[in-house]
């Protein structure tokens, strides 16, 4: 018998899969693959009206759904429930159907079994974005999500278990770290059930008695072990382990938000977020690529691009691309969170290492980087918020049936005055968010100077909300290429 | 169909507000196309905006002009839908690049 005593769950938990119909439906065994089917459709129609419906980014269903509504629906249903969007997610609905040709019997090669690669490609995505101005390219967009489906394929059809969402995927990993800021997590209701369990099908899965090697329901494919898993991180809400539960004790239950960012407990499939580097750079870039997308979307980024060309010579946008992510990815950072880490040491009296300190107080971040993202998607979303009804209505009659009418562009959303409200108090509340983090993390590490180290990092934090206030207070300013392509 | 077209917009450089829009139509050897219903549609880079429509008067023999209320800074595309006094319907397309707030 295992003791699992990391965790406590109150008795008045909300349990959303004990929610009538809903937690059944939710339960059902295709309940995922039922979720998956119809974004899977809009996802094909996304395609294929990006490759051969209009050339305009607002009149395409490419374009509009993806960075004005799927980018939306992502932040908020991430802030007010969880990581739903993966439990939907068609890429795996696509590899689910061809692992019932291939079976994979290779495992992920252990140096990559860590965040560093899909930390690459997020930065790549944010980068792409900028230069081939994805936004407003259709083609490029249909492209995207074809290279998407394509790479979940090819990944877990050489693979077992499920490397692309847990090592490859930049958007599972942008989910997971935003997730920990949900209300929700998949959590066992009762740890004393697990500790009399001698089955462990949420992590084994369930096998065909008569025939040991035959899984007939997948336990956790992200090693994530239930009784010892710790919030949302690489937890994709599939499920799985709700279905190989034989003893119904796996839920979707309520906790405190950013709860697992304070506590460094050892994490199942995880580890000590203290101890993983690759987690701490996936937020840091989480945080400050917040800040860099927002920044791509406001006037002043045209003149500093402009100045920069003419510093550096170039009449391109990549190159003076590039030197605006080093700034913001990298010496941003390095200043930031590497000075807030130096003063922890020097005045704040901490012992351990630098780059310990740099790790540990990085997740506090995360908050304020989540309310950027929410500022600056919610902001497309909540004012375009009706635009995808003309746009269908718009793909419908131009196929020769235009059983919706004409396209009515009457009401596309909220009022930009309005949302604007709405961004400062997203940015007012993440600070907040990260200053409790920071809070609670100083008063659990520091002995000697707990409110020196807060006040360290709570300026860090100040200095972030700043230029988010900054940023969201300049002219928006939609352009695509300003320099030359190349 | 032996149709061209030019624009004008002023002020120039663009800026956000108001701003002018000339289509000027030309047919077989550069005859003015007069008579012609023109509309016009103005659409940002980034998806979620809501296009402006104007409709263009004919101010000249096969000159149209328009006012148009450009709401944000950037590059916006438009759109001259020309309806031909036969029935006829093209589209005429042109950026107006890096309008200013």
């Amino acid at each position: 018998m295992v003791e699992f005593d990391h965790k406590s769950r109150s008795p008045r938990a909300f349990d959303l899969l004990r929610v009538p119909l809903l937690g059944k439906l939710l339960t059902k065994r295709h309940a995922r693959t039922l979720l998956q089917i119809p974004v899977f459709v809009v996802s094909a129609v996304m395609v294929l009206h990006g490759l051969f419906g209009p050339a305009l980014a607002p009149q395409n269903l490419a374009t509009t759904l993806t960075w004005v509504h799927f980018r939306g629906a992502l932040v908020f249903v991430l802030l007010f429930a969880g990581n739903f969007f993966c439990l939907a997610c068609p890429f795996m609905l696509v590899r689910n159907l061809a692992r019932k040709f291939f079976h994979p019997v290779r495992n992920w090669p252990r140096r990559w079994r860590n965040k560093w690669l899909s930390i690459g490609l997020l930065i790549t995505m944010l980068f792409v974005y900028e230069w081939l101005d994805l936004w407003a390219s259709p083609w490029w967009t249909a492209w995207l999500i074809i290279a998407y489906f394509a790479t979940a394929l090819l990944v877990d059809a050489v693979f077992k278990h499920a490397p692309f969402c847990k090592f490859v995927c930049p958007i599972g990993q942008f989910n997971f770290v935003a997730s920990t800021l949900s209300p929700l997590e998949v959590s066992v209701r009762d740890l004393n059930v697990c500790t009399s369990c001698t089955t462990k099908d949420c992590i084994r899965g369930v096998r065909e008695p008569a025939a040991p090697l035959v899984v007939i329901q997948r336990g956790c494919e992200l090693a994530l072990f239930q009784p010892r898993k710790v919030g949302n991180i690489d937890c994709t809400f599939c499920l799985d382990c709700v279905q190989a539960c034989p003893h119904d004790n796996v839920g979707i239950i309520s906790r405190l938000p950013a709860t697992e960012l304070i506590n460094d407990v050892m994490r199942s499939g995880v580890g000590f977020f203290s101890k993983r580097k690759d987690v701490a750079a996936l937020v840091t870039v989480f945080s400050f690529g917040a800040l860099l997308n927002a920044l791509g979307m406001v006037s002043p980024v045209y003149a500093l691009e402009q100045w920069l060309a003419s510093l550096f010579g170039v009449n391109h946008e990549l190159p003076v691309l590039a030197v605006i992510f080093t700034l913001i990815l990298v010496c941003e950072p390095l200043l930031l969170i590497g000075g807030a880490a130096w003063l922890t040491r020097v005045w704040g009296g901490e012992q351990r290492r630098l780059l310990w300190v740099v790790v540990r107080y990085s997740y506090s971040l995360v908050p304020l980087g989540f309310a950027i993202w929410l500022a600056h998607f919610g902001f497309h979303f909540l004012t375009g918020l009706f635009t995808f009804i003309p746009v269908t209505q718009s793909a419908v009659a131009a196929l020769g049936w235009p059983i919706l009418g004409q396209p009515h562009w009457g009401f596309p959303g909220l009022a930009p005055n309005l949302v604007q409200v709405f961004e400062f108090g997203s940015i007012t509340l993440g600070l907040l968010g990260s200053l409790l983090v920071s809070y609670s993390i100083s008063a659990i590490e520091e002995v000697d100077h707990p409110f020196r180290v807060f006040t360290v990092w709570a300026a860090a934090s100040l200095l972030i909300a700043a230029s988010a206030f900054w940023l969201l207070s300049q002219p928006m300013e939609m352009r695509g290429i300003v320099l030359g392509g190349g | 169909m032996d149709l061209s077209f030019a624009h004008e917009v002023s002020p120039q450089p663009p800026r956000v507000g108001q701003v002018t829009i000339t289509i000027r139509a030309t047919g077989v050897s550069k005859k003015p196309v007069t008579g012609a219903r023109v509309t016009l549609e103005a659409n940002m880079s980034h998806p979620g905006m809501t296009p402006v429509f104007a409709d263009a008067m004919e101010a000249e023999p096969g000159s149209y002009t328009s006012t148009m209320t450009l709401s944000m800074a950037g590059d916006w595309y438009i759109v001259a839908h020309v309806t031909l006094p036969d029935s006829r319907k093209v589209d005429h397309q042109f950026e107006i690049k890096g309008v200013q707030s």
